[in-house]
């Protein structure tokens, strides 16, 4: 018995869907059932009430207002971090490593933290501003676009730097011609992957009452009121396919290579793309410039108009009055089960999102219809921020383990399966068109053919995924007896600070174990070569 | 009844036709090369003749039939036909076993094509498939990522033969072959178009045409001549080449 052959590993996660099968029966209470019944046939008819959609739009301006902040302010704060948690950095300028290599730690806390748990956290101090899910949203993102970015510079070629310093050029200036211009692409490519994250997440934030249209989401889906909820969906889902298809214009329009490709060999792809690219000729140099210099009055304005004072992030509150912690208290928390429930919850999402893209695919694969319909599908998962995935479903199932899986699940198959589709659609069709050819069927002509040639960057990509799956966790707490994140949403409503700080960091730390074992993972599935 | 036949084939392009008016017919034990400069057609007619390009007036005709409505029938007829591509198009992240059994998956379903993946499948026909290119059946298990240029001709041709079809379609075999390669894999494509089996083989060069039966001369989607090896004229070969004026 050897290895399965690579095509056929993307397809080994769906095994999970046996025991998830089993359960489900188990879990069933189907008191809901008319609920769910009532809430598919409102999104036939959605409210066209003047009132509520002033309120929807007012809603999702405050939700797109605080994505695009957020996301211009990471990705600013994190380019900068980039470049000082860059080893090539430090040794072009004054020829030593460490402070790369210290930044490069510190930086592993606001990273491993949620979004979610800092919006919770600083709206304790802060209280309900919208700054405060700008805010939530640039610490950790900042994080994470430092750490690609870097990653991205230590991994270019060192040779035209040294020839440029060789030739006598000062190191700022050997430092900035040298990488800048091949870390474009990757800024480019991993910038609109987080504009589209943002919007998630400021969606997300909402739904947790830091305001937007996730608010009026969350309140409409509690009292029922299907119709609403839905011409809130219907806006959000206008907004997120513009802004995808946006993007994907960009993308080609400028050569920016796409997500799956970049993770799969970050240096080699933008390299192998830069040179081409119309990126280096002065139309789209001049485009970028504009588009640049386009998003400071866009912030200004959008800033003017959330009503934002960055000042008052100065004024804090006072805090409530701290006990003194409890030790024993902590030690009794059921810590193995709460560990075990996060880590069981994230693999089992993680294998349920990653093995059904493809098998769903595979199995609408041959018509243009079905696979219109799978792509409608996805995009109305990735539309529901998972807690209002894991409502719907408590309508019918017991809270626990596998419901909270099943809502992150659902929600990442809407992510990995776009994902999925584009890479499979710009892969090279000649193998698949050898074998129908020589008359084999379609499916099995897809999966040997463009299935072989995408299956290993997209595992690598799932591997990425199930390590922010992790960090997700806590975003489906809410239905209860789910592991840590069930936890820390309890004992933020207990004000117990102790329990937070002790379960923020058990988080923390599961999320850079988990960080480290899925680059381990992505480093194996790199092709080698 | 021949295994091949175009008749009147119409491939429009973007200026003018790829294939323009295109008739020929493929007799079980004929060995044909197929003549002509770059962007003749050639490409174009062996993907109407394997059924990927579906002409847009003419007929083709596989052992008198025409290509089958019903995609199962039609999967059938394909089956019969083997094209050895110029890029080989092996699967890189299988093994040798494993991309010579993609030979046997129109016939496969589903089960057999996964068990491929996972164990060894038919091992003793793969070896035999091998010895029949001159490889050593211990390259079986091996990455087919990892093979040198020559030896992945090789696999493509032992791939081919998996499929056992009874027209075997080969587009510029030998164009990225030193001449020696050149020479060995087409000596082992003319033995295996001994009847009822036939081969249609393109070629841009006219130094290679040794051991064919037939040539045809194809320029700007026509056939500009089809003749025996024996009677080829050479004042003809030479206008095939003639840079337009």
């Amino acid at each position: 018995m050897t290895r399965p052959a690579l095509p056929l590993l993307p397809l080994l996660p769906a095994l999970v869907l046996l025991p998830l099968a089993l359960q489900v029966p188990l879990l069933w209470h189907g008191g809901g059932l008319d609920l769910v019944g009532r809430f598919a046939l409102a999104a036939l008819t959605p409210s066209l009430d003047p009132l509520v959609l002033r309120s929807l739009l007012e809603g999702l301006g405050v939700t797109v207002a605080v994505a695009l902040l957020g996301w211009i302010t990471s990705l600013l704060l994190g380019l900068l971090l980039a470049l000082f948690s860059a080893r090539v950095v430090w040794q072009g300028l004054l020829g030593v490593a460490w402070p790369a290599l210290l930044l490069r730690r510190l930086l592993a806390l606001p990273r491993a933290v949620h979004e979610l748990i800092w919006g919770l956290l600083l709206l304790q101090v802060l209280g309900l501003r919208p700054e405060v899910a700008i805010l939530a949203i640039t610490i950790p993102y900042a994080a994470l676009v430092a750490r690609v970015l870097g990653d991205q510079l230590d991994g270019l070629p060192r040779e035209p730097l040294e020839a440029l310093r060789t030739a006598g050029a000062p190191p700022l200036a050997a430092l900035v011609s040298a990488l800048g211009p091949p870390l474009v692409p990757a800024l480019l490519s991993y910038g609109g992957y987080r504009l589209e994250c943002a919007l998630r997440s400021a969606t997300l934030l909402g739904v947790f009452g830091l305001g937007g249209l996730g608010t009026e989401l969350r309140l409409t889906m509690q009292s029922l009121e299907f119709r609403e909820l839905w011409s809130g969906l219907w806006l959000l889902l206008l907004v997120m396919l513009l802004l995808e298809s946006g993007l994907e214009r960009l993308r080609r329009r400028w050569w920016v290579p796409r997500r799956l490709g970049l993770v799969q060999a970050p240096a080699r792809e933008s390299l192998r793309l830069e040179a081409p690219a119309a990126l280096g000729g002065p139309a789209s140099g001049r485009e970028l410039l504009l588009l640049v210099l386009g998003l400071v009055p866009l912030a200004v304005a959008l800033a003017g108009g959330l009503g934002l004072e960055p000042a008052s992030l100065l004024r804090w509150r006072g805090l409530p009055p701290l006990q003194t912690p409890d030790g024993a208290a902590l030690l009794a928390l059921p810590w193995l089960s709460l560990v075990a429930g996060t880590v069981g919850l994230t693999l089992m999402a993680a294998s349920l999102a990653v093995g059904t893209a493809p098998l769903l695919l595979l199995a609408a694969s041959p018509g243009r219809w079905p696979r219109l319909l799978l792509r409608a599908a996805w995009a109305l998962g990735r539309l529901w921020p998972p807690p209002l995935i894991a409502l719907l479903l408590l309508f019918v199932l017991k809270p626990g383990v596998i419901t909270a899986a099943l809502a992150l699940g659902l929600h990442n198959l809407g992510i990995l399966g776009r994902l999925l589709l584009e890479a499979v659609e710009a892969a090279d069709g000649g193998a698949e068109e050898a074998l129908v050819a020589a008359g084999v069927g379609p499916r099995l002509a897809l999966f040997h053919g463009r299935g072989s040639e995408v299956a290993g960057p997209y595992l690598a990509y799932g591997a990425y995924r199930a390590d922010v799956m992790l960090r997700e966790t806590v975003v489906v707490g809410l239905v209860g007896a789910a592991g840590l994140g069930s936890q820390l949403l309890e004992a933020l409503s207990a004000f117990a600070w102790d329990q937070v700080v002790a379960v923020v960091a058990a988080l923390a730390g599961l999320t850079l174990l988990g960080e480290a074992i899925s680059d381990h993972l992505r480093h194996r599935l790199r092709p080698s070569g | 009844m021949p295994l091949l036949e175009l008749q009147a084939v119409q491939v429009p392009g973007r200026q003018r036709p790829r294939l323009d008016g295109v008739s020929l017919a493929l007799a079980a034990g004929e060995r044909v090369a197929l003549l002509g400069p770059s962007g003749a057609g050639k490409s174009s007619l062996l993907a109407v003749a394997n059924g990927l390009l579906r002409p847009a007036g003419g007929q083709v005709l596989w052992q008198g039939q025409p290509p089958a409505r019903a995609a199962g029938l039609r999967r059938r007829q394909q089956a019969r036909i083997g094209t050895l591509w110029q890029d080989l198009r092996l699967i890189e992240s299988l093994t040798v076993q494993q991309n010579l059994n993609t030979g046997r998956l129109a016939a496969w379903g589903w089960p057999r094509a996964l068990l491929n993946l996972v164990v060894s499948v038919e091992r003793d026909a793969c070896a035999a498939a091998l010895r029949q290119v001159d490889l050593e059946p211990s390259l079986l298990p091996v990455p087919v990522a990892s093979l040198s240029g020559g030896q992945r001709q090789r696999v493509a041709l032992a791939r081919l033969l998996r499929q056992q079809p009874t027209l075997l379609l080969a587009d510029e075999p030998l164009a990225s072959l030193d001449p020696r390669l050149a020479a060995g894999l087409l000596q082992l494509l003319l033995a295996q178009a001994a009847p009822p089996k036939a081969l249609l083989l393109s070629l841009h060069r006219p130094d290679l045409l040794a051991g064919f039966d037939r040539v045809i001369g194809l320029r700007a989607g026509r056939i500009c001549f089809d003749q025996p090896l024996a009677a080829l004229d050479l004042a003809a070969l030479e206008a095939l080449y003639r840079a337009e004026l």
